[in-house]
């Protein structure tokens, strides 16, 4: 008895300090108002991730206009003159050109990556047969970094398209499989029973019962992914290729364009933000039931 | 050590009796027995009441006889047949919520059992609007689980059950998240559809009074591990059933003291093992 209400305290406590933990939500309305701050500054509460985001990439940009200009180099271009580079690859179309090369790379890698890791990641989280064969090549293989079968990539499936996607692929499949994966074995048991109860087939069960209540999992692994290949792509593109952001990067690099490298690195985060938050708008969008009450905003 | 007569014979096992028999359970070799000769009987229509410590086995004899189980040794009968797996004459009121379906709402929750069975739309909607009235969720039928208390989430539970019309109702624990209003009205209900619908329930709680108050006839278990019925109670109380009486009063005693001479022993027994 005293063991329990021992034990009772400390998770009183965690559980106090997740509720503290403020979230995404509105801070300053979920105050007492005693503790209520006047007009102006509820309205900077309101509107301070906004206020905070501009000072934040303000600061960036400050930090390195600074350094640039103390130490003089052509190593550091200053923003202005990375902007004017941007401007001028926007112009005679390269940025444009390299944009669209690497998108199709990872949209494609990504795409099969997803259509191959999640029936897979199903199929080893539902069977114990196809598991146990299965899992020994997934584990050695998720040690295995994509950037590592570049090299192989490139000889089996030559200086193409091929093997920039191949990579893309590798690295999306085991991310969406995985969590797949352990999305299937986190079904709450009761589900599967109540379902067992009702006298579902076995075909209703895996589409109205493990499909969806898997989906979440298989999403949140799909989304690592596609902020992952974005690293992998410029991987992808580092050796034979003559085409994407990362051979930009690359190619500029070697001609000491320092201005054009730090742009295309610049235009390659932004649209790897881009893709995260279009990906988690779809997802509160259209998954938001899908989720587990307990992972709502992240 | 009373233990009344079974009812049903075996011979003329009415549909919806249940029969457990010498059963005993245990989670796999190396671990204790939960289960150690369980036997008792429910007959067809009857309201039966399991009582006992927590931990003591109660869900385990729910799961055993829903079909989610396989006792190691003895049987387990429904309608006179024997429980080979779950099945939907059998329906299940589970003692955590999470068996709700967290991405369909209160109403397709709810028609889920009769979507399964290929009933059409129109018959489906109107069978779970009936069922959601009966437990006081109308006008929720749109929410998600997530957007609901734990209360509305053990009635969206029972509702879904409720729809199956199924001739034994497994329920574990079904009004512990409920207010005594509430509560009061769903144990009416439960009644009332036992007593002229003449469904057979296995009903689990902690609540003596809410035991004397529905039950027929009150089981109660030993403290595990290796638990089994420690003797059975009929409730001779007639319905319905008001809490103040001097009958009331002098069976809540009773069962109350066999329940702590339960808890007493175990917790001696954990005493000497430490
Ligand atoms: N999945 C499981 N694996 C191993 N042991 C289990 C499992 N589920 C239950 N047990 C054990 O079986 C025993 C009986 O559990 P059960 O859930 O049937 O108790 P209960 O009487 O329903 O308790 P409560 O009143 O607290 O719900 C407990 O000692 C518990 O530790
Ligand atoms: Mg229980």
């Amino acid at each position: 008895m005293t063991m329990t209400s021992r034990a009772g305290i400390s998770v009183d406590r965690l559980e106090a300090a997740a509720r503290r933990d403020p979230g995404p939500a509105d801070v300053g309305d979920a105050l007492p108002p005693a503790q209520r701050k006047p007009a102006s500054r509820a309205l900077l509460a309101r509107h301070s991730p906004w206020i905070l985001t501009m000072l934040s990439v303000a600061a960036g940009v400050v930090v390195w206009a600074i350094a640039s200009r103390t130490l003089d180099s052509p190593l550091f271009p200053s923003p202005l003159r990375i902007a004017q580079a941007l401007i001028e690859s926007i112009g005679n179309g390269t940025l444009l050109a390299d944009i669209a090369v690497s998108v199709r790379r990872i949209a494609i890698g990504f795409v099969l990556g997803c259509l191959v890791g999640v029936p897979l990641g199903l199929a080893m989280g539902l069977f114990p047969l196809v598991r146990a064969f299965c899992d020994p090549v997934v584990q050695f293989l998720r040690f295995v970094p994509p950037i590592a079968w570049l090299i192989p990539a490139i000889m089996w499936f030559g200086i193409g398209e091929t093997s920039k996607i191949a990579i893309i692929f590798y690295m999306t499949v085991f991310l969406v499989l995985l969590n797949t994966m352990t999305g299937v074995a986190a079904i709450p048991r009761n589900q599967l029973r109540s379902a067992e109860n009702y006298g579902v087939s076995g075909w209703q069960l895996f589409a109205w019962i493990v499909f969806p209540a898997t989906l979440s999992y298989s999403v949140a692994g799909a989304r690592i992914a596609m902020g992952n290949s974005f690293a992998a792509v410029v991987g992808a593109e580092l050796i034979a290729a003559n085409a994407g952001l990362g051979y930009r990067i690359v190619d500029s690099g070697q001609w000491m364009a320092m201005d054009q490298m730090f742009g295309a690195m610049l235009v390659l985060g932004l649209l790897g933000i881009a893709a995260d938050r279009l990906a988690r708008l779809l997802a509160t969008r259209f998954l938001r039931h899908y989720v587990h009450a307990d992972d709502h905003g992240d | 050590m009373a233990t009344e007569p079974v009812a049903a014979g075996s011979q003329a096992a009415e549909q919806g009796s249940i029969a457990v028999r010498d059963v005993s359970f245990g989670f796999g070799s190396g671990r204790p027995e939960v289960l150690d000769d369980v036997t008792f009987d429910v007959a067809s229509g009857e309201f039966f009441v399991l009582l006992g410590p927590s931990g003591c086995g109660k869900s385990t004899v729910l799961n055993l006889i829903a079909g989610f189980e396989q006792p190691t040794q003895g049987t387990v009968l429904a309608s006179g047949r024997p429980v080979a797996g779950a099945a939907r004459d059998r329906v299940v009121i589970f003692q955590d919520s999470d068996s709700l379906y967290g991405w369909l709402t209160v109403r397709d929750n709810v028609t889920f059992p009769l979507r399964v069975q290929g009933i059409a739309a129109r018959e489906r909607d109107e069978r779970a609007l009936a069922a959601l009235k009966v437990v006081g969720l109308k006008g929720h039928e749109d929410k998600y689980p997530g957007e609901l208390s734990g209360g509305m989430k053990q009635r969206t539970q029972l509702a879904r059950a409720l729809v199956l019309d199924a001739p034994i109702l497994l329920m574990d624990e079904p009004f512990a998240a409920l207010d005594a209003q509430t509560r009061s009205i769903l144990q009416d209900e439960l009644v009332q559809l036992s007593v002229t619908m003449r469904r057979t329930v296995l009903f689990i709680t902690h609540d003596i009074g809410e035991a004397i108050l529905l039950g027929d006839r009150v089981g109660i278990m030993r403290a595990g591990p290796g638990s089994s019925i420690k003797e059975t109670i009929v409730v001779h109380l007639s319905r319905p059933r008001r809490r103040g009486s001097a009958e009331f009063g002098a069976l809540y005693d009773r069962i109350h003291r066999s329940i702590s001479e339960e808890v007493q022993q175990a917790l001696r027994r954990e005493d000497s093992l430490l």
